[in-house]
């Protein structure tokens, strides 16, 4: 890459790449966040017990663009296995270029700034809970995620198997859905990705559901009104509605995550790959509780709380019930999306400092993602795109949509676009 | 007393239940890869050749089979298992409530259900070896109902298994792992991962003193897990206290419920059916032929080829000498041949035997059946007191039977067979 000491310059103050591939090409470039394997680069999902594991083999997504021709920059940033809404869950916390004493969101935190600080490049990124739709949004790109199971999941270190999906952001819907031709499809790798048609069927109505628009901050919900007012110049008519059951969507999406994550995380025991212990005279319990020592808080919070969870004499009431309510979601949400997209803000905050976010108690974290968890935890694709800039910092607005529709909202995204001007202070 | 069983058994495909490594390594660690090790980033992709094999024991254990199934994560750390957690099957298992159909009784199946092997741990003096080739072998688990009530039942129990297994194509010589649930009185005892069928026995005999013992004692059985120490002979109390409540089961997200499609199974083959019906009842003939045909394909072939159309005692009596001399690839024409011999009571030597499989004519002595009874009724009507002394000393049956064979170059067996039934019809002379 000709600008190579541009981006290692800005990255020693923003902190979005992991790991730079020098030997790069200029053209058609992307980047991985560090969860996705690339072959022979380290992987650490941004967690210390997998410091020193260099994957043997590439994610089907790596190998997809390569194969295209795409050329592999290098790795982003992220909360520690995904578990995180700020970048700040990690030992190194990607800033925001709009203002770096903001964070850039979570937990594909590099990822985003990636996009916002580089022209031509896409970001291969992953989205759990919100995982994309949230830095997309605080960085003003846009973050595509795709329906579960359209994209191969192999090659991505599990955050929640079920929950996990792989998708994009770039700085056009164009891009996106270039890459997204690219690394979508069938792998017999992946058992639960599947070969299904994609549709673009275009909707005309916008649902607005009354219990996603509490507790957004005021600002935003100014500055989403007079987007609608747009939209509807645009032709669109938008709707409001009531949906009581979207409140269940994050104790649901916490369960399912934290259980799925709980044995996900058992394999770190620190002898096969990561961070290695020589303390081979010790009895197995204590070797493996040693070596987990470095897993983060909210990694051990998860932990704990995902194996609580899952345990027989609670199963009933909380897993399992979580299951049931992300299948009664889905049905209600697929309803509501006959004829209609569901949008609204991405974000109920604007990106907060970087030490106000880190201090943030657990519960109003998670509070944080109550606009991204909804269609995450259902499996549903969405988009988040930039719509206006407030004190100079970016806002984004999250469009929903039924499953395999997803063209659909790139089309949408594409229309929007024309009348909109990115703004980006980088451009290397 | 009741005794139940879970069995474990390798699954004979050539490649690992949810990557491509093969199942037939011998050097270690040299059958692996991201997945059967376990690597972040790696996923299962499911085998359906090991779905197949399942199904088919599961129907030959005339085992219901849902329209799916599916898989759940079992979590516990081992260094043993790769990724801490197990996949293996819980409520949607391969197949449920079916039997094993022994001499006297049915021992119910209670589930059949598919799973990935952990590595085998080689324990050395002060280290220990980890060989991972072992790692993600697809297993058969067979959960019995506590219906086996005696050691015997559980040998026969166990045997018939291992035959069914091993018509359905599964390699017996691999060694059979178990856990054993005994109840003498009320307590559940489990004896944990008990190697080879010898072992199980002598497990199941000690652990049945030992509570037997404690009963009669009036001391409490306590339910509990135990391990087999085959140095000592005798079960001892694990200290490892895992239990659902700690496994934690979650299906397993990265495996979609697989849809089970109706198919031609390989059909189940019945050693011990097979044995009575060609024994005609269950005694000592029955147990002769069940020997030779439990774990023998090729000697169930050439019974099935023979069946009927040369006394059972011929074919038994070819059968062993072919095993004898490991000659059971004999062509079916030779093999007709060896019947003739044998029927006509030459016995087989190997010089025989050479013989025929050159195709050079044995010189037998065919007698009919027509003779040997002329010539029975001709001595027993000549020496009429030998029926009056027949029912005080029965050895002057054999003696019949000796010079008649003499006399006729008969086989004795086929002689005494005949005077049998000459008896039977009560005559008289
Ligand atoms: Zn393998």
């Amino acid at each position: 890459m000709k600008n190579l000491g541009e981006i290692k310059d800005l990255n020693q103050r923003l902190h979005f790449f992991s790991a730079i591939n020098d030997s790069a090409k200029d053209a058609a470039r992307f980047s991985v966040k560090d969860n996705i394997c690339v072959k022979g680069f380290e992987a650490r999902a941004g967690s210390k017990i997998l410091s020193g594991y260099v994957p043997p083999f590439d994610a089907t997504c790596v190998e997809r663009m390569a194969k295209k021709g795409y050329n592999f920059i290098g790795k982003t940033v992220m909360d520690e296995f995904g578990f995180g809404s700020f970048g700040v869950n990690t030992d190194v916390q990607a800033r925001n270029p709009f203002d770096e004493k903001r964070v850039a969101g979570g937990s594909s935190s590099g990822a985003a700034v990636a996009t916002a600080v580089l022209k031509d490049h896409i970001a291969i990124s992953e989205s759990t809970g919100g995982s994309i739709s949230n830095p997309a949004s605080f960085c003003g790109v846009v973050g595509f995620t795709p329906t579960y199971g359209t994209v191969s999941r192999y090659g991505l270190i599990d955050y929640a198997n079920s929950l996990d999906k792989i998708g994009l952001m770039a700085r056009s819907s164009e891009e996106i859905r270039k890459a997204f031709d690219i690394i979508r499809g069938a792998d017999r790798y992946d058992t639960t990705c599947t070969e299904n048609g994609i549709t673009d069927s275009k909707k005309k109505k916008l649902v607005v559901i009354d219990q996603l628009m509490h507790g957004i901050d005021d600002g935003i919900l100014a500055s989403f009104e007079a987007l609608l007012a747009k939209l509807e110049g645009m032709g669109y008519k938008v709707e409001r509605t009531s949906l009581d059951f979207i409140d269940k969507a994050i104790p649901a999406y916490y369960i399912i995550s934290m259980a799925e994550a709980s044995t996900n995380l058992a394999k770190y025991t620190g002898y096969k790959y990561g961070r290695q212990l020589d303390a081979f005279t010790k009895k197995y319990n204590e070797f493996f509780t040693e070596a987990r020592e470095v897993f983060g808080m909210e990694a051990k919070r998860r932990i704990v709380l995902g194996t609580f969870v899952r345990s027989a004499s609670v199963k009933e009431r909380y897993y399992t019930k979580a299951l049931k309510v992300r299948a009664l979601l889905a049905n209600k949400l697929s309803e509501l999306m006959k004829d209609a997209f569901v949008i609204s803000p991405t974000m109920p905050i604007m990106a907060p400092k970087i030490d106000e976010a880190a201090e943030l108690p657990p519960l109003q974290a998670y509070a944080m993602d109550s606009l991204t968890i909804p269609p995450n935890l259902t499996g549903l694709p969405h988009v988040s795109f930039p719509y206006d800039y407030l004190k100079g910092m970016p806002v984004g607005a999250q469009l929903v949509t039924t499953h395999f529709n997803d063209y659909a909202l790139l089309d949408f995204v594409g229309k929007w676009e024309k009348s909109f001007d990115y703004k980006f202070k980088y451009n290397l | 007393m009741k005794i139940g069983l879970e069995v474990h058994v390798a699954i004979p495909t050539k490649s690992k239940l949810f990557c491509a490594c093969s199942t037939s390594a011998d050097e270690p660690n040299s059958s692996i890869c991201p997945i059967c090790m376990g690597f972040p980033g790696s996923k299962p992709m499911l085998n359906k050749a090991a779905i197949e094999y399942a199904l088919s024991v599961s129907a030959a254990l005339h085992c219901k089979t849902g329209k799916a199934t599916s898989f759940v994560r079992k979590v516990y750390f081992y260094p043993d298992l790769p990724k801490s957690y197990q996949i293996t099957q819980l409520q949607d298992a391969i197949g449920f409530g079916g039997y094993v159909e022994l001499e006297k009784k049915k021992i119910g199946i209670r589930r059949i259900q598919l799973e990935e092997d952990p590595a085998k741990i080689i324990r050395e003096d002060n280290y220990t070896l980890i060989d991972f080739n072992r790692s993600g072998v697809p297993l058969l688990e067979i959960v019995t109902e506590p219906d086996i009530a005696s050691q015997d039942e559980l040998r026969e129990f166990v045997n018939e298994l291992r035959s069914i297994l091993y018509y359905l194509g599964f390699d017996i010589e691999r060694e059979i792992k178990a856990d054993l649930n005994i109840s003498v009185a009320d307590a559940r005892v489990e004896v944990k991962n008990v190697n080879g069928i010898r072992n199980l026995v002598d497990a199941a005999q000690h652990e049945i003193r030992r509570q037997e013992d404690l009963h009669s004692k009036k001391q409490k059985i306590v339910a509990e897990t135990r391990s087999y120490n085959e140095k000592t002979l005798r079960t001892e109390s694990s200290r490892e206290k895992e239990s659902d409540e700690e496994y934690g089961f979650i299906y397993e997200p990265d495996l979609t419920v697989y849809q089970i499609k109706p198919k031609k199974l390989a059909k189940p083959i019945y050693a011990g059916i097979i044995a009575r019906e060609l024994a005609g009842g269950t005694g000592q003939l029955k147990k002769t032929v069940l020997d030779l045909i439990q774990f023998d394909s090729r000697a169930l072939e050439l019974f099935e080829h023979a069946r009927g159309k040369w006394p059972l005692q011929s074919i038994i009596n070819v059968v062993e000498v072919l095993n004898k001399y490991g000659a059971k690839d004999i062509g079916m024409a030779h093999f007709e041949k060896l019947l003739d011999v044998a029927r006509a009571g030459t016995p087989i030597s190997k010089q025989v035997l050479e013989q025929v499989k050159k195709g050079v004519k044995v010189e037998i002595s065919e007698v009919s059946s027509a003779e040997v009874d002329r010539e029975i009724k001709e001595i027993i009507r000549k020496n009429s007191h030998l029926l009056k002394e027949y029912e005080k000393n029965p050895k002057v049956f054999n003696f019949i039977v000796g010079d008649v064979a003499k006399k006729l170059k008969a086989n004795p067996k086929e002689v005494s067979e005949r005077l049998r039934g000459i008896l039977e019809k009560g005559f008289k002379g």
